[in-house]
């Protein structure tokens, strides 16, 4: 049970630092990121890939969240003169022909095949018995590190910059600001959070290959933001929860409704979190916790 | 060779034209992206496998049965879904769609299970027409889009609710002080735009098979075809669609053919960076 309980709580660190990206790309920033599960596959692949060639774990991780973000910041530029709608089916292309990539290229990647025997930071300081507990500390470090990172940074000038450009991206252009270059390092740090949450995720199964990345990551993330409310850090960490909470306690029907059998209850697991989603937009706009704002709350534009 | 090329990628194309036509209808009437137009496709094709696969009806019947149900299933999500959200940003909807979309897929996955199939037409062999192959599938499709494709010209040309649609496309404010009733042309929008997926949906199985990732696969292509075209322009998606088929199809010079999709997304990139509004910029509604 203890062990149950530590392996979701890792699940629940790793959605929740994905959440936060995505809730300062498009919580704060307005910025639609559906490709969030490429970003994400592409730290948890470098992350691998470096340490295969003899990278301690630590300085794979931290290479790997170093390249996310340049990737992201790339991928944000493409749509430079366009609005945010287009941002979206951008970073999903890119996500979905890295995914392709991923499983052709076998030379670089082991293709399907997978890259398994990935080693945990300080794996070979830590007893055996204690190593998972370990990893979730390990998960808590970044988790916090991320979380005090976004809470400084919503409260600072860059932040009410960033917020500036969601509401009206046209005043602040006029106001001298450069918006590009503000969406390029909103989406610069959004992707070295993905990068970290995707080298937490690869160093967890210790195994990795093409089939655990795909948009339901994206769809989680969506669900964390807004069940917490965009724009609001603190808000994301609880739904961090309650969206896994809600998916491992689904896996639960099982037991209720035996004749089904996994990829069934797979499929009703994920309508669930669509309708969820769904119910949210339409009943619950702005999330359990509402944003940090200075004045007065406008109207949902 | 090169002749032959073309043809199968202006066909190829054809297939890709119908949802296009439908993301960019949506687009310019409702403002805002559809992400779930590849579900719809895959639940368009599943709803006409049901009636010609189990029921055993023939495939036209089927293919009638199965646009009724998706223009009620269309209709429904409008009444529960998008008509509340609406007023709400472009972006809010967007994730709505996205939401559609995991339902729509995973219900068909719920019921259908994940094993492909196929729809019950016999084998032909491929007929010689100017000196190129052109199987029977590609001769369905080609008929059958092109049909559609000037049924709805029909629709925008000459009836009232065509020339509602394009003004609440090109100022839906002035369209209500006018009179037009919002509703009933996103009515007719929604009805449009299932009934089209489903086609091509049923076009995309005879081709290949129908699987419950069919749709989710030609996402990046719809895309990127109504993207060429200028998402606002709804007719210049289908020109956008035949023109992606065709860059895919030669791009297998070169390209092993799992990587269309990675055309599709280069396609976009480029166009995207150089000239954002598509290539046919001009809008439709200003004739």
């Amino acid at each position: 049970m203890t062990s149950y309980l530590i392996a979701t709580l890792v699940l629940v660190v790793i959605a929740t630092l994905s959440g936060l990206a995505l809730n300062l790309q498009w919580g704060l920033g307005g910025l639609v990121n559906f490709g969030l599960f490429g970003f994400y596959m592409l730290g948890a692949y470098a992350c691998s890939l470096l340490q295969m060639q003899g990278l301690p774990p630590l300085a794979a991780m931290l290479l790997a969240l170093l390249l996310t973000a340049a990737a992201s910041a790339l991928v944000s530029l493409i749509s430079v003169r366009l609005s945010e709608d287009y941002l979206a089916i951008v970073t999903l292309g890119f996500a979905e022909s890295l995914r392709l990539f991923i499983s052709y290229e076998e030379w670089l990647t082991r293709g399907t095949l997978g890259i398994p025997n990935i080693v945990r930071p300080f794996a070979e300081l830590v007893p055996t018995a204690w190593r998972d507990l370990f990893f979730l500390g390990f998960c808590l470090v970044w988790l916090a590190l991320v979380f005090v990172v976004l809470q400084r940074l919503a409260r600072s000038p860059f932040g009410r910059l960033l917020r500036a450009t969601r509401e009206d991206a046209g005043v602040a252009e006029a106001l001298g600001k450069n918006v590009l270059w503000v969406r390029a390092r909103s989406f610069a740090l959004g992707g070295a959070i993905l990068g970290i949450a995707g080298s937490l995720h690869a160093f967890y199964y210790t195994y990795i290959d093409p089939t655990q990345f795909t948009t339901i990551l994206t769809a989680y993330a969506f669900m964390a933001v807004i069940l917490g409310g965009r724009g609001s850090h603190a808000g994301v960490l609880v739904a961090g929860f309650t969206v896994i909470l809600l998916l491992e306690g689904s896996r639960m029907l099982a037991g209720v409704i035996p004749w089904l059998d996994g990829s069934q209850l797979a499929a009703i697991r994920l309508s669930l979190v669509g309708v969820l989603l769904l119910a949210m937009l339409i009943f619950k706009p702005n999330g359990l916790l509402p944003e940090y704002r200075l004045g007065p709350r406008p109207q949902e534009s | 060779m090169l002749a032959q090329l073309i043809f199968n990628g202006l066909v190829s194309g054809l297939l890709i034209a119908l949802p296009a036509l439908s993301l960019a209808l949506v687009f310019s009437v409702l403002r805002f992206a559809n992400y779930a137009i590849g579900a719809m496709v895959t639940t368009g094709a599943y709803l006409v496998y049901a009636f010609n696969g189990p029921l055993n009806w023939p495939l036209p019947l089927a293919v009638a049965a199965g646009i009724a149900l998706s223009i009620a299933l269309a209709l429904l999500l409008n009444r529960l879904v998008f008509a509340p959200l609406r007023g709400r940003s472009g972006v809010t909807l967007l994730v709505a769609s996205i939401g559609v979309g995991l339902v729509l897929e995973n219900l068909v996955r719920l019921v259908a299970g994940n094993a492909p199939r196929g729809f019950g037409a016999e084998i032909a062999r491929p007929a010689r027409l100017l000196g190129l192959r052109v199987n029977q599938e590609q001769l369905i499709t080609l008929v059958c889009v092109l049909a559609a494709l000037a049924l709805v010209w029909l629709v925008f040309r000459f009836t009232r609710l065509g020339r509602a649609m394009q003004a609440v496309a090109d100022n839906p404010d002035l369209a209500d002080v006018r009179g037009i009733s919002r509703k009933k042309v996103t009515a007719t929008v929604w009805a449009l735009a299932a009934a089209m997926a489903t086609l091509s949906g049923v076009l995309i199985g005879l081709d290949s098979n129908v699987d419950p990732q069919m749709g989710w696969n030609y996402l990046l292509p719809v895309f990127t075809a109504a993207i060429l075209g200028g998402i606002g322009s709804p007719m210049a998606a289908v020109a956008g669609a035949l023109l992606l088929g065709v860059t895919e199809e030669l791009a297998t010079l070169f390209l092993p053919p799992h990587y269309r999709t990675v055309v599709a997304f280069v396609v976009m990139a480029v166009l995207l960076l150089l000239r954002p509004h598509g290539l046919f910029g001009a809008k439709w509604v200003r004739k």
